[in-house]
């Protein structure tokens, strides 16, 4: 097994007085695919939402306990105040569940984190855009039609438009809810194969339904089914 | 025998309510045509004596038989149009922050104001104008009883606020919670998600909130007749008195019925009518092309 990438010790998350985890413990390796499992409402996608804090977005959520993470050769705690949310976001990428690309042209979505990022060189940004739809496979359905809007490809293109643009930022954590769900079983594979493809640069956390899915590309599974062995 | 479960029951109450309800949904439509047909044919003796255009276009002055109501029509304009100028900013950055930028809890509790605000009788600010902000103007200015077309802006930029900020957030709330977790994901900070997305799908939907705040501008009288003076002049600066159809209107019809004076007021009616009705025309033609795609 590869080193630990993140480590979760004694986690427990609310929403208001609604405890959705509780005591959670677990190592998550690097350069892997973790696979999250378990029934709906079990606190996946919660779970999920720790990594890159996005649950801060939610009204009356709460955490407690730690959760740190390895950036550069050193541990730090991702709940820490003092860490910057928009440089953790920058360094965990994230892929939802339904494609969600924003209402701009296909070039621009995926050039959108720089821009965020305040990247204006436009070289360094064609170049990096360039990669990234490469890296999705995307690259020969798109490259004619770059200036279109993003909503006119399929859910399968719209879903590894998403990946480009969350991997433009070279993340060394990417995270993604039931990716695969919402597409037909071709485009699935696709993004199967592109997430084995990425385990050498980068950190994959997964949250499946689909039983297969998890046989055939996770390298550890943690499993939310109350009543398992891994469940809190 | 027993009705069959799928055979169409007649219902007479049915039947009576629908026809009440579609009677009550006829009179409002018939009062908006009737209304303004009525103030057509109560102003046309006017039209026998003097020309249309005068009427519209001159200068107000009974004496002499002139009932032109052209300075009311530039006082409107200018309070109604300078009250929105004064209004958008702030609306446009409340609506913001209670959406995008401010935390949770204090948003909620400045959305409540804001509600609330709409609440408020007119009277109030007409009030609070007249003892606060009337004086104010007068002293900074130094000339003039303050009573003029810049302090009547101010408190109507008040007034037709709430209006043009509920208008943003419930335009600001259709953007695609999918949209927004997107960019909270990609590490975007709150202003950047305003700027680079909530704005940009926003656009019409900030426009038509503010021609319809406009048109609310245009048809509010008591703040102009509290404030702006209600002094029968084309103006010509912001610190200069003015009177708006609104304020005319209801100052006017303390005149003799039979007064050509009173008269003219239906001609000002039916104006305010017609220009009102063109910018929320307009308003809800931009509206309807201003769907997210």
């Amino acid at each position: 097994m590869t080193p630990p990438k993140i480590k979760i010790e004694s986690l427990d998350f609310y929403y208001n007085t609604h405890q959705i985890l509780s005591n959670i413990n677990e190592t998550i390796p690097e350069n892997a695919i973790t696979s999250i499992i378990g029934p709906s409402g079990a606190g996946k996608s919660t779970f999920l939402s720790l990594f890159n804090r996005l649950w801060e977005t939610t009204p009356g959520a709460r955490v407690e306990g730690r959760i740190q993470a390895r950036f550069s050769d050193s541990f730090m705690d991702i709940n820490d105040p003092k860490l910057s949310v928009i440089q953790l976001r920058r360094a965990v990428g994230m892929v939802f569940q339904m494609p969600n690309p924003l209402p701009m042209s296909i070039f621009n979505n995926v050039a959108f984190p720089l821009k965020l990022a305040g990247i204006t060189e436009k070289e360094t940004v064609q170049n990096r855009v360039t990669t990234a739809i490469k890296a999705c496979g995307l690259w020969p359905e798109v490259k004619d039609r770059l200036d279109k809007k993003a909503t006119t490809l399929s859910g399968g293109q719209q879903q590894r438009l998403c990946m480009a643009r969350a991997l433009v930022m070279e993340p060394e954590i990417l995270l993604l809810d039931e990716p695969t769900s919402s597409l037909d079983p071709r485009s699935g594979a696709m993004i199967e194969e592109l997430m084995v493809q990425l385990k050498p640069r980068c950190t994959l956390i997964m949250v499946s339904h689909q039983p297969d899915q998890v046989e055939r590309i996770a390298d550890q599974v943690i499993d939310f089914t109350p009543g398992s062995e891994s469940c809190r | 025998m027993n009705r069959s479960f799928f055979q169409q029951k007649r219902d007479r109450n049915e039947t009576a309510a629908r026809a009440l309800l579609f009677m009550s949904a006829l009179v409002c439509c018939l009062l908006v045509v009737l209304i303004l047909g009525f103030m057509v044919v109560t102003g046309l003796p006017l039209f026998g004596q003097n020309q249309a255009m005068d009427l519209l276009t001159g200068a107000w002055s009974p004496h002499n038989g002139g009932y032109g109501i052209a300075p009311m029509i530039f006082g409107t304009l200018w309070i109604s149009f300078l009250s929105v100028v004064i209004s958008f900013p702030m609306s446009l950055g409340c609506a913001a922050y209670i959406c995008v930028l401010g935390p949770h809890g204090k948003a909620t509790v400045m959305k409540r104001c804001v509600q609330m605000m709409t609440g408020i009788p007119t009277i109030i600010y007409g009030f609070v104008g007249v003892f606060l902000l009337v004086p104010l103007i007068r002293n900074t200015a130094g000339t003039g009883s303050g009573m003029c077309i810049l302090s009547a802006s101010l408190v109507l930029a008040v007034l037709i606020a709430p209006t043009m900020i509920l208008f943003f957030i419930q335009s600001f709330d259709r953007v695609p919670r999918s949209w927004l977790d997107a960019v909270d994901a990609l590490g975007g900070s709150r202003v950047q998600k305003l700027v680079y997305v909530v704005l940009p799908a926003c656009v019409k939907g900030i426009v038509t909130g503010t021609v319809l705040s406009f048109g609310r501008a245009l048809g509010d009288t008591l703040v102009a007749l509290m404030i702006a003076g209600n002094a029968i002049q084309k103006p010509d600066s912001l610190l200069d008195s003015a009177r708006t159809l609104t304020a005319h209107i209801a100052l006017v019809s303390a005149a003799d019925f039979e007064s050509m004076e009173f008269k003219s007021i239906f001609l000002c009616g039916a104006v305010l009518y017609l220009i009102t009705a063109l910018v929320i025309l307009g308003a809800r033609l931009i509206e309807r092309r201003g769907t997210h795609e």
